[in-house]
């Protein structure tokens, strides 16, 4: 009879809208070649969406957009059209849409691509990126928080166990501009990461210490590249992660109620 | 960190015009219906044939397996038409009022007394019976079953719900009554659920139950998430949950051998010039108590909240709300392209949010509840809570999440598979 506000599309735009301070400064600093990866990545992204809701009745998804935003701004540098549209391709097809769209899949499509890319493809330089772009993934954090659209726990624990370390131990500080956008980009998307609370805690910690170890074991990569990585483990530890915290639940209500 | 979260629960707001009297009226409509609890099948045999009179409280019908669970008249009047489905079931039986006619009266003097039995002969042959609701499932008691623990609610968090405090006024001693003759039901605890705020009763005077403190944002007020977090119920351990103005019912019926049948019911809603509290029947006519108010143009007459309400003509048995909502227009058929862009082939998912774990209130996994419901993992919904909960209770979560996923009917069918499986 009525409807409320939080279906699909509607967390698509408020995650496309917390990310916007960080595109619209990428973009300032980037210019036309900026401008040029994010249209091509929206094409490809928009075009395989299509064809999904042509062939399998799926409608297609502003989340697409948001793949396309951290395909362009994370993806290898100079790859040349057709391995950046296979790339694309291989990401959200095989990472989203046979899964039944955004919601059903269980990887983030971004994280796929750029997996995809640098390991099939590792002669190319991951991009860098002028500081002001990665401060901007905070005001991005925090519109997202706000909507409720980004899992806070995945950001507080990330946040907790890299401040810790730094504190602690004085970390690596130069892989932290890469890690803060990548949290925000591909980690902290509300899908494909865990769902519990303590789940959340434990995946945002779980991608903050893996790009520690990476940075301080992996010689010779690029901050992008081991952060890319470690999201890409921390997202297929999710699902154990959820787990772990429904266990500890039920364990507890058994304790509280009796019974099975 | 994974137990109940006190901050969670959400306060939805419908537009709906002031009450116009604060105080509640009476209105006894001159028509109204028996008919069965939505989704539930009732078999039932008549005893009072069509255009016979009834006494209020005289039997109408009876359960055709349980016989001694008995169908009553919510006034004196006559039967005037009697519609059964296929099977015998119950579809309504539609009574006219006859005003000055006779009060049906029980011999309470054993029931009174504290004989467990007689007080449930008492209960299911005077009509009170369908008024108490048994989780898991949802369902009216089976006439032998004994309940591991009663829940009773003198809350309602339900947006435009009338507040249970004023259809308790005046009522504590016979409320106290009726909590003590529960108590004999069970060999379990009794949980009275109130709100903040003075108890609707002294604590010595509450008949041995226990009261709980209940947040008043939604979905908190809802038995099915009391039930969760006091008593968890799961099959061959039923809880039962019933509203507090029943109880109090039960009370004066124990005192006095008559069962009153108007209960305070809440008529609102956006289609509606104001609204109404008003003192009604049971299954009274919505035409009838919406008359008068409804603005110029279609509407849509529901029993139930804005949330978990039903189109439907008569209130039911468990419904103490009833919602006028304005009509939509149906326009044109979109373009089918246009239509493939916003509608699917198979119901789109629900994104994790803060407003879904809101929405159930802290209670529970929301995500790995509504996945479970979704691809029919019936373990771990069972393991979840689920057996707890009915419909009613993910109306919120199906509400703030755009109901595309159809949370409620998943649940319903959960638990029906659960039920058969268990029959088995």
């Amino acid at each position: 009879m009525i409807r409320g506000l939080w279906d699909r599309e509607m967390v698509a735009l408020l995650l496309l809208a917390a990310l916007m301070p960080m595109a619209l400064v990428w973009i300032w600093f980037g210019g036309a070649g900026a401008v040029g990866r994010l249209g091509l990545a929206l094409i490809v992204s928009g075009a395989w969406h299509l064809i999904f809701m042509l062939a399998r009745a799926q409608p297609p998804s502003f989340a697409g957009a948001i793949t396309a935003l951290a395909v362009a701004m994370l993806a290898p540098e100079d790859m040349g059209l057709v391995r950046i549209v296979l790339g694309i391709s291989f990401g959200a097809v095989f990472g989203e849409l046979v899964f039944g769209g955004w919601g059903r899949n269980v990887l983030n499509p971004a994280t796929v691509t750029l997996a995809f890319l640098g390991f099939g493809f590792p002669t190319f330089a991951w991009p860098d990126f002028v500081l002001p772009v990665a401060w901007a993934a905070i005001p991005a954090a925090g519109l997202g928080v706000l909507f409720g659209v980004m899992p806070f726990g995945i950001l507080a624990g990330a946040a907790l166990v890299g401040g810790g370390t730094a504190l602690l131990a004085g970390g690596p500080d130069w892989v932290v501009p890469a890690a803060a956008m990548v949290l925000v980009l591909l980690v902290a998307d509300p899908v494909a990461s865990a769902s519990t609370a303590l789940g959340r805690w434990l995946n945002g910690a779980l991608y903050a210490a893996l790009v520690l170890l990476f940075a301080s074991g992996w010689e010779g990569a690029s901050p992008v590249q081991l952060c890319v990585a470690a999201a890409l483990l921390a997202s297929l530890a999710a699902p154990l992660l959820d787990d772990i915290a429904i266990a500890l639940w039920t364990l507890q209500r058994r304790r509280r109620h009796g019974g099975s | 960190m994974f137990g109940r979260i006190p901050g969670f629960g959400l306060s939805p707001v419908f537009r709906s015009d002031p009450f116009e009297n604060p105080v509640p009226t009476g209105m006894i409509t001159e028509e109204a219906a028996i008919t069965a609890p939505p989704g539930d099948v009732l078999r039932v045999d008549l005893v009072a044939p069509e255009d016979s009179p009834v006494a209020e409280g005289a039997p109408v019908a009876r359960l055709r397996n349980h016989p001694e669970i008995v169908l009553s008249a919510p006034f004196a009047g006559r039967v005037a038409r009697v519609r059964l489905g296929p099977g015998r079931r119950l579809d309504e039986i539609i009574l006219f009022r006859d005003p000055g006619g006779e009060v049906a009266e029980w011999d309470v003097a054993a029931a009174a007394s504290g004989d467990a039995p007689a007080l449930v002969a008492l209960m299911q042959g005077c009509g009170f019976w369908p008024r108490i609701r048994s989780r898991p499932y949802g369902r009216m008691p089976a006439s032998a079953e004994r309940p591991a623990a009663i829940v009773v609610m003198a809350t309602d968090s339900r947006p435009l719900a009338p507040d249970p405090r004023l259809a308790l006024d005046g009522l504590e001693e016979a409320l106290g009554r009726g909590l003590a003759a529960l108590g004999r039901l069970t060999d379990g605890p009794v949980f009275l659920c109130a709100a903040d705020g003075p108890p609707p009763i002294a604590p010595d005077a509450a008949g041995g139950a226990r009261i709980a403190h209940v947040s008043p944002r939604h979905p908190h007020g809802l038995a099915g998430f009391r039930v969760h977090d006091l008593c968890p119920a799961a099959p061959g351990r039923p809880v039962w949950d019933l509203h507090a103005e029943d109880v109090a019912q039960l009370g004066v019926l124990l005192a006095t051998g008559r069962l009153p049948r108007t209960r305070l019911v809440s008529v609102a809603g956006p289609a509606l010039t104001a609204s109404r509290l008003v003192r009604c029947q049971l299954g009274a006519d919505l035409r009838a108590l919406s008359y008068g108010l409804v603005r110029p143009g279609p509407h849509v007459l529901m029993a139930g909240s804005p949330l978990d309400g039903r189109r439907a003509q008569w209130l039911g048995t468990l419904d103490r709300q009833a919602t006028i909502w304005p009509q939509q227009q149906e326009g044109k058929p979109p373009h089918w392209f246009l239509a493939a862009l916003a509608s699917s082939s198979v119901p789109k998912p629900v994104i994790p949010t803060a407003a879904l774990q809101h929405a159930v209130g802290g209670a529970f996994p929301a995500m790995a509840m509504v996945r479970a419901l979704s691809v029919g993992d019936d373990e771990t919904a069972t393991r979840l809570g689920a057996l707890s909960l009915v419909e009613e209770d993910l109306a919120l979560a199906d509400y703030v999440t755009g109901g595309q996923a159809g949370l409620g009917d998943l649940l319903r069918a959960m638990l029906d598979r659960t039920r058969t499986e268990m029959a088995a």
